[in-house]
């Protein structure tokens, strides 16, 4: 019977020599995982039978939003487990080739690019850091310590009392407004102090509630690619600024190290 | 602060997002179009959170419904079957009593 090629991710083959492949399961949880051998580097991939994997059912599957959870978390197993042992250039989930010839063409297609990319990536690791921000107690600063309002403030103070009522409640609105701004500011000032340990560095999107589960707001989301040799630094330097950032209702979580999926890029 | 193994913890928006979204992309045969992360993971959330709430709820009822599960079933038929073993015994000793006492008379 006809068997499709799901592919995991590429690694050098001197790695996996001294290293040998950690014996696992492929997507379909019967094929094993293995490598094929393409001249200095290695493909990881598992088969998947052809009738339940072709274009057709595989578009089946992920319209199931359970069958999608699941694979796409073994995708991600997958991949972080090779990455604790290798360097990997990680494929987005559901690569998959018709059969041998069709993958080994790709792979020629693209090799010299890939040697070079696993040689840049093999002394690094990409970290994420997510700032999710107490809105209440940073509008206190906002509302104390912003220049835009301390003038307004001062501005309200000479006012008549009629006219203060009113402009009180557009100063509300204004320190909303800023404390938008300051969000922003901030986070980029917190993003701009790690960027300084990165070798590369990339702005994601701010996901919302719905989409976190959190009661608080996210404000920002970036991703780090360093070098191993940093790691510890850049780790205390988030830790240090966790601490200075606290009081202002800042929250950081950070997570790593990921595979370089955000970095990894073969144009 | 939480430093986390992506491994371990991570959340789930960040890893269909990485997988789903990120990731060398070189052209496989086989090409699947993937609906919005965002939407995905909200999804995935509500049923998560709607079986972990029926549980806490009491809304659990499926879990004994022989109707819907085999296990309930199972447990069902055994129910039955004590209670009549036990009805069973008790002709068995009715009559057995009804025997003598008609020896009596």
């Amino acid at each position: 019977m006809a068997e499709l090629i799901y592919l995991y991710g590429i690694i050098p083959t001197n790695e996996k020599s001294t290293t040998p492949l950690p014996s696992f399961k492929g997507l379909d949880d019967e094929h094993d995982v293995h490598t094929l051998s393409f001249d200095g580097i290695d493909a990881v991939v598992c088969n998947l039978e052809e009738s339940e994997y072709n274009q057709s059912a595989l578009e089946e599957k992920t319209s199931d939003v359970e069958w999608l959870h699941e694979k796409a978390f073994h995708h991600h197993e997958a991949v972080t487990k090779l990455h604790e042992k290798y360097t990997i250039i990680p494929m987005k989930f559901s690569t998959i080739y018709s059969g041998y010839e069709s993958l080994e063409s790709t792979i020629k297609e693209h090799h010299k690019k890939m040697s070079d990319l696993l040689a840049w990536l093999s002394d690094k690791e990409e970290w994420n850091l997510k700032i999710y921000c107490d809105n209440e107690a940073l509008r206190e600063r906002t509302s104390a310590h912003n220049l835009t309002i301390e003038e307004k403030k001062k501005e309200i103070d000479q006012m008549s009392p009629g006219r203060q009522y009113l402009e009180k409640r557009k100063l509300d609105h204004l320190i909303d407004q800023e404390l938008e701004k300051d969000k922003e500011t901030y986070s980029s000032r917190i993003h701009d102090q790690l960027a300084s340990y990165s070798e590369k560095t990339d702005i994601k999107k701010n996901w919302s509630k719905d989409v976190t589960g959190r009661s608080d707001e996210m404000c920002w989301n970036s991703v780090y690619l360093l070098k191993e040799a940093n790691v510890e630094d850049f780790l205390s330097q988030v830790k240090h600024l966790q601490e200075v950032w606290k009081e202002t209702g800042f929250q950081f979580e950070l997570t790593g190290p990921w595979p370089a999926y955000h970095f990894a890029k073969l144009t | 602060m939480a430093i986390e193994q992506s491994t371990q913890s991570s959340n789930l928006v960040d890893v269909l997002e990485t997988v789903l979204d990120k990731g060398v992309v070189i052209a496989g045969d086989i090409r699947v179009g993937i609906a919005d992360v965002e939407l995905l993971s909200i999804k995935i959330r509500l049923i998560v959170a709607s079986v972990d709430k029926a549980k806490e709820i009491g809304m659990d009822w499926w879990e004994t419904d022989p109707y819907l599960n085999s296990k309930a079933a199972n447990k069902e038929d055994e129910k039955l079957k004590e209670e009549n073993d036990q009805l069973q015994k008790r002709i068995d000793a009715l009559e057995k009593k009804m025997a003598q006492d008609n020896r009596l008379v």
